[in-house]
């Protein structure tokens, strides 16, 4: 969905400046690492980010509060991040491995997915529009799915391709869609 | 009956004829009383049972009512939330227990017991950034904007402090104290100490405390500010900013957004 209205921080984003400290107490710092992951999906979900690359992104609303002069540190976020690669973070974002494409962990560059909706729950929600659209059997092409009028409006709409195929490949591995053709012409089929 | 003092042997029967022509007055008036204030406590049970039929919707959605009218059975000695599980305090109290039980029970009980559970369960999700330590304040704001089954309540400080107390016999632990002008329910069982109290008390009042501040302040040495901090910060009940000049300890109570 376009963004149609400006983001709304939480207030303790707004206005409470320890939030951008990451606490000592564990137990605290739990439920900070959670609240610092819900913002970023929400943020992500917002602006339709599919990917947050570190050194790029920290100078940004997101991590840096201006009138609070507060930010997260680059070392923090990276904190932040990880943590949301693992179990106890949902794995709501996934590191990106240099030369593209998923795998997680590793070192490499500070680039990751975030999976405000993981590929499988992408797929579904592309699975709940063929159906509701009833074009179960139709073959569609990749491009008619992410950009065409039919799909305008729906939060896959221009979304990002790796993505889309990660999505696709979780349902051709269930055997609820079939995908053709070569890079680039691909076209996909839903049962 | 004379007023004469009698003398002889005769006064002694006048006197005993006397006191128990008293005692039998005494009896009867007593009777007399006795079942006027049995009317007059029938009149006002029934009363006070068309006013709860009548205002039962009213009870639960007004806030402002809803605190006025349980002050109003608090002072006459009728407490909402035991009246639908003691089946009557004591003799007199026995048809007002079932009153409750029938008229309201069902209503404005289940009312406090649906808002304990979900004061337990919001002292329960912000445990980890608040130690336990939930302000009463945050607590309404977050019941009223609630995302729980059943949406937002319209509640009042006193509705959360009954609800607290309706808790009690489970023994979960969960009561009210009072840390400087504010009230907080405490859902993990421990005491603060005089310290901990008066760093917090302070926070409430400045936004923020640093050692230093507290070393002013409360003419504190430097160690035992640095004590109670630690402490604090152990607890969760702290939560430290250290991109300020010097180390600043903040209340978690800001951090209370369930918004997300």
């Amino acid at each position: 969905m376009p963004p149609t209205t400006d983001f709304t921080f939480p207030t303790y984003h707004q206005s409470y400046p320890p939030f951008y400290t990451l606490q000592p107490n564990h137990q605290t710092l739990t439920s900070q690492l959670r609240k610092w992951s819900r913002l970023i999906q929400r943020y992500a979900r917002h602006h339709s980010l599919f990917k947050l690359s570190l050194p790029a992104t920290i100078d940004s609303p997101l991590f840096k509060n201006v009138s609070l002069k507060k930010r997260l540190s680059l070392q923090d976020a990276t904190k932040v991040l990880d943590w949301m690669c693992t179990d106890e973070g949902g794995r709501r974002a996934e590191k990106i491995v240099e030369g593209g494409g998923g795998g997680g962990g590793g070192g490499g560059a500070g680039v990751y997915w975030i999976w405000w909706k993981r590929p499988e729950e992408w797929g579904e929600e592309i699975v709940g529009w063929v159906e509701r659209t009833g074009q179960k059997g139709v073959v569609l092409t990749l491009y008619e799915l992410t950009a065409g009028e039919g799909s305008r409006g729906e939060e896959f709409w221009g979304m990002d391709g790796e993505v889309l195929r990660r999505a696709l490949a979780g349902l051709v591995r269930k055997g609820r869609a079939q995908v053709f053709g070569g890079e680039g012409e691909e076209g996909v089929k839903f049962f | 009956m004379s007023s004469r003092r009698g003398v002889g042997l005769s006064a002694f029967q006048n006197r005993s004829s006397l006191s128990t022509s008293y005692a039998s007055h005494g009896a009867s008036i007593r009777s007399e009383h006795l079942t006027s204030l049995q009317t007059q406590l029938s009149v006002f049970r029934s009363l006070l049972h068309n006013f709860a039929i009548q205002h039962a919707d009213t009870i639960k959605s007004n806030p402002t009512f809803r605190a006025e009218f349980a002050r109003m059975c608090n002072a006459i000695g009728v407490d909402p939330l035991a009246g639908s599980n003691v089946r009557g305090k004591g003799g007199g109290a026995k048809g007002i227990g079932s009153l409750w039980a029938k008229v309201l029970g069902g209503d404005v009980n289940d009312f406090y017991f649906e808002l304990a559970v979900r004061v337990v369960e919001l002292c329960r999700a912000s445990r980890g950034e608040n130690g336990g330590l939930l302000g009463v304040d945050e607590c309404k704001e977050s019941v009223k904007r609630g995302k729980a089954i059943g949406g937002g309540m319209d509640v009042s400080d006193d509705d959360i402090l009954r609800a607290v107390k309706s808790l009690k016999p489970l023994g979960s632990g969960f009561s009210i104290v009072n840390v400087g002008s504010k009230q907080m329910i405490r859902s993990i069982p421990k005491e603060l100490n005089k310290d901990q109290s008066s760093v917090l008390e302070a926070i409430q009042i400045l936004g923020y405390v640093t050692c230093s501040m507290l070393e002013d302040n409360l003419g504190w040495e430097h160690a035992r500010a640095e004590t109670v901090i630690k402490d604090l910060l152990a607890d969760s009940l702290v939560w430290v900013d250290l991109q300020a000049p010097e180390k600043e300890y903040w209340s978690p109570a800001l951090m209370n957004d369930f918004e997300d």
